[in-house]
């Protein structure tokens, strides 16, 4: 290799690796949650086995024998010459004598009872901690203790005297593992839920109305500071970048000032006799005004911004024919800027059909997708079930399968875009170089 | 010379032995450890979730001392979290990275899916429940905290969660004191239901008592407090016999349709979800809704940071009423608990449960308690002055706490409540009829809970 292309490649480096760990490393964790069942009851990391009352009926369900359950259920410490010699070693020879003296052979049903026992003796251990860690060296059983291995829990299950056969045994490790498992269900379960679907209707209702105002707006507001003299044009242009530049919380707050029931709106309408209401979330409908201005007016500023350099752009030779022929304003815009404005007007589409795709920071902020979830989006959907609900039961798995589908739509979205734009002749090289 | 030398070399060295002697003797009784305790939906008023871990924290360097040792703890406390969403999610993913506070104030229903991801470990793996302060914390409260026959965690407060009615506009809608003084025990008793409220609260806007929309005024969010009014159209949230979750589906469109009913009456507003909660709080304390219910806690707020001079002048509290002869009068009690994290010393955890179990203590539970509200949770607080001097909360565990049931302790009783309160959601502002609503319930809790929910 030249030392030229390494130069090259060092060049580029940072932005591989900006790829690598912000897009590559993301989308391929994604890919791989969404196939399990991850949530915040079975953790990230891994599981356990732990035989208790809710495994138990879990392994019931499963179609276990009820004898064998029961069996596994059964919770036992027993005072017998095996516990005695451990707690010798651990505990002292005068502690093992008085546990053998005038406990032997004795059963309890729980840790508690034993517990109690232990401590009407005079040479037991004097901190609470050693006084259960020596109950635990005569348990008998295996109900609520937590192996990391399914080689520990089988070996336990064995040790305590309890029979299995192979296929007992592979029911057991299978049924009461408290991790993750791989799993297809999840495109199975989205496709279930009648949410879900109403949710997918939410997102191209998003897309389509922001997008549309979004570009309208920006549109508008090219042409209109077009035709202004050139410092004004700057001031209105800086004054619509605004919301762009403020931070989004600040931003929503402001809307939220205009609409609450106590708000702006509400002030105002009161004077002309209309009751109090919150204006962004009285009905479905209001909150689909307030989500499209919100993101249409941050979404113009790109599309003014764009738009507005691509006029520039424009001949000026080409106006000026077109006055002298006797055209309108509206007939330069229809004639002569519009035609010269597709490319850009096709590129803000594209980006920003994938950017609202996977944007939901001001829904959140605005409605959270409420009324009654007519606001919520997919992205936003996603985010609810990994990540933030009320009862905390975060469902990684199904949330992951959710941000999935968004990572396909929008790949398969660029694919579209790219063909329509056709893209190589963009990148073509000029004709009067050829 | 060389005599001074050698006597120089010699002490020295002793000196060097004497320093080193000691510092390893230091090492041998001195113990630094920091001690993070994390509390979630912790306003000012319960500051005593934190604070009494510093008490105890006090108390245990001063039995330490007493054995011969120095322990040295400091407390870190967390509780600027935005809502209960965001504490969990911080709490759970801290955890997976290994870095979990040490102790969290949480509900009781983060138990069953903490304890099976080993996030937490059992309290009763490391303190004495027969002794001292735990023997006399009340049975069922402990009960709350444990989940599979094991004591997972201590309980740190309870409360529940009532109905309110405003005094004033009661009697103006023509209900006599004595009446309104009889109204907890109709309620109890079933004489006095949802349907009444309804009607009482409907009357009030047509006399334009109250404004539209404020005749019946709900908690602006999800909450444990919507499982109530499925119990009182006679859902019950787990079957005690399989120890499963329970999908009653009369009951649950029987609590939807008082929901749409109480919007087409006018009585409660369409878009009430997502109302800012500042503004619920200063409506309800100042009168501007007849009736509403919301949590014992609540005294706190309105007797303090709203100004409501003379509470039971004003306000009357009963059990969420019954909802028709299916249902009973209930409330539920959601209490808090103090639960251990896993860490990867288990001194750690030694020290951080007898924290938690110092905390317990009858008199410094009772700082939180009154200061906050909320009902004690040990049998010797109504030994305690302070304790039982207090009106509200002598006359709240009395009305209320006897009649109060728990929500299930289950893996899965998180998404049940969850989508639960979607579907309320979405046929409370009219997205779709209740039965509709009923119906993505059953299918989405079928698909996502399988065979953990019986459906009936």
């Amino acid at each position: 290799m030249r030392r030229a292309h390494l130069l090259g490649l060092g060049f580029l480096s940072p932005a591989l690796a900006i790829i690598l760990m912000l897009f590559l490393i993301p989308v391929l964790l994604t890919v791989m949650f969404s196939f399990t069942n991850m949530s915040t009851a079975t953790g990230i990391s891994g599981g356990a086995y732990e035989i208790n009352a809710a495994s138990l009926r879990k392994l019931a369900d499963a179609g276990a024998q009820e004898s064998f359950v029961e069996t596994l259920g059964k919770e036992s410490f027993v005072v017998d010459d095996a516990g005695i010699t451990a707690a010798a070693a651990a505990y002292g020879e005068q502690f093992a004598n008085e546990v053998g003296s005038q406990m032997l052979g004795e059963r309890f049903s729980s840790r508690r009872d034993l517990e109690r026992a232990f401590r009407k003796l005079k040479s037991r251990p004097r901190s609470t901690r050693d006084i259960k860690k020596a109950a635990n060296l005569f348990k008998r059983s295996v109900l609520n203790i937590r192996f990391e291995t399914a080689g520990g829990l089988v070996g336990a299950v064995t040790d305590n005297g309890i029979e299995m056969t192979p296929d007992q045994q592979e029911l057991l490790t299978k049924t009461i593992y408290t991790g993750w498992t791989w799993t297809s269900d999840n495109f199975a379960l989205m496709a279930q839920i009648p949410y879900v679907w109403r949710v997918a209707g939410n997102t191209v209702l998003y897309v389509v109305l922001t997008l549309a105002a979004s570009v309208g707006l920006g549109l508008f507001l090219a042409i209109t500071t077009f035709y202004l003299p050139s410092s004004s044009a700057t001031s209105f242009r800086a004054i619509w970048f605004l919301p762009r530049i403020l931070p989004n919380v600040i931003f929503v707050l402001m809307w939220k000032w205009l609409a609450w029931d106590t708000g702006f709106l509400s002030s105002l309408f009161a004077n002309f006799g209309v009751p109090p209401r919150n204006w962004m979330l009285d009905t479905g409908v209001n909150a689909w005004v307030f989500i499209v201005l919100i993101n249409g007016i941050v979404g113009a500023s790109l599309g003014m911004i764009l738009f507005g350099s691509a006029i520039k752009s424009i001949p000026q030779s080409m106006l000026h024919a077109s006055e002298v022929d006797g055209a309108s304003r509206w007939q330069q815009i229809c004639y002569i800027i519009l035609p010269q404005l597709r490319w850009p007007i096709m590129f803000i589409c594209a980006y920003s059909t994938l950017s609202l795709l996977t944007s939901f920071e001001y829904i959140l902020l605005s409605t959270d997708g409420g009324p009654g979830g007519a606001t919520e989006v997919w992205s936003l959907m996603a985010f609810h079930t990994a990540l933030d609900n009320y009862a905390g039961n975060l469902q990684y798995g199904l949330g992951a399968a959710m941000a999935l589908m968004l990572v396909i739509v929008g790949i398969l979205a660029s694919l579209v875009y790219l063909r329509i734009f056709n893209f190589n002749d963009l990148v073509a090289k000029p004709r009067i170089e050829q | 010379m060389t005599t001074l030398v050698s006597k120089l070399r010699q002490s020295t060295a002793a000196a060097v032995l004497a320093v080193t002697a000691a510092s390893f003797a230091g090492d041998a009784f001195a113990k630094d450890l920091t001690i993070t305790v994390w509390a979630g939906g912790t306003n000012d008023s319960d500051v005593y979730r934190l604070d009494a871990i510093e008490m105890a924290a006090d108390m245990l360097e001063r039995e330490y001392e007493i054995l011969g040792e120095e322990l040295n703890i400091t407390v870190e406390k967390k509780r600027d979290f935005a809502d209960w969403a965001a504490f969990k999610q911080a709490v759970t993913l801290a955890a997976e990275a290994g870095d979990a506070p040490n102790i969290v104030v949480t509900s009781h229903l983060d138990i069953a899916p903490w304890s099976q991801a080993g996030l937490i470990v059992p309290v009763e793996d490391y303190v004495d429940m027969d002794a001292w302060p735990l023997n006399n914390l009340y049975d069922n409260l402990v009960e709350i905290t444990s989940y599979n026959d094991v004591v997972y965690g201590l309980p740190q407060d309870a409360e529940s969660r009532p109905f309110f009615f405003w005094k004033d506009t009661m009697k103006q809608l023509g209900y006599s004191d004595a009446e309104i003084e009889a109204l907890p025990a109709k309620v109890e008793s079933g004489e006095y239901t949802l349907a009444n409220v309804l009607e009482d609260a409907k009357k009030a806007v047509e006399m334009e008592l109250v404004e539209e929309g404020y005749g019946f005024y709900p908690r602006v969010s999800n909450g444990p407090d919507y499982a109530q009014f499925y119990q009182s159209f006679g859902g019950e949230l787990l079957d005690k016999d399989t120890g499963k979750l329970l999908l009653d589906k009369q009951a649950m469109t029987d609590f939807y349709q008082f929901f749409v009913d109480a919007v087409e009456a006018k009585v409660t507003r369409k878009n009430h979800i997502g109302t800012e909660w500042d503004q619920w709080y200063a409506e309800v304390a100042s009168g501007k809704a007849a009736t509403w219910h919301g949590g014992t806690w609540h005294y706190a707020r309105y007797t303090g940071k709203e100004g409501l001079d003379d509470f039971f002048g004003n306000i009357q509290f009963t059990l969420i009423p019954a909802g028709n002869e299916n249902g009973r009068a209930n409330t539920i009690t959601h209490p808090l608990a103090y639960l251990l994290t896993a860490q990867d010393d288990e001194d750690d955890v030694e020290i951080a449960a007898q924290l938690i179990k110092i905390a317990s203590e009858p008199r410094i539970n009772t700082l939180h308690a009154i200061k906050s509200a909320h009902l004690g949770i040990a049998r010797e607080q109504s030994n305690i002055e302070l304790y039982a001097n207090d009106r509200w909360a002598a006359e709240a565990t009395e009305r209320l706490l006897g009649q109060a049931n728990a929500q299930p302790n289950h893996t899965g009783y998180g998404q049940f409540s969850q989508i639960m309160f979607k579907g309320l959601e979405t046929a409370w502002t009219g997205t779709r009829t209740p039965a509709e609503a009923v119906a993505e319930v059953e299918a989405e809790m079928k698909a996502t809970l399988g065979d953990e929910v019986i459906i009936r």
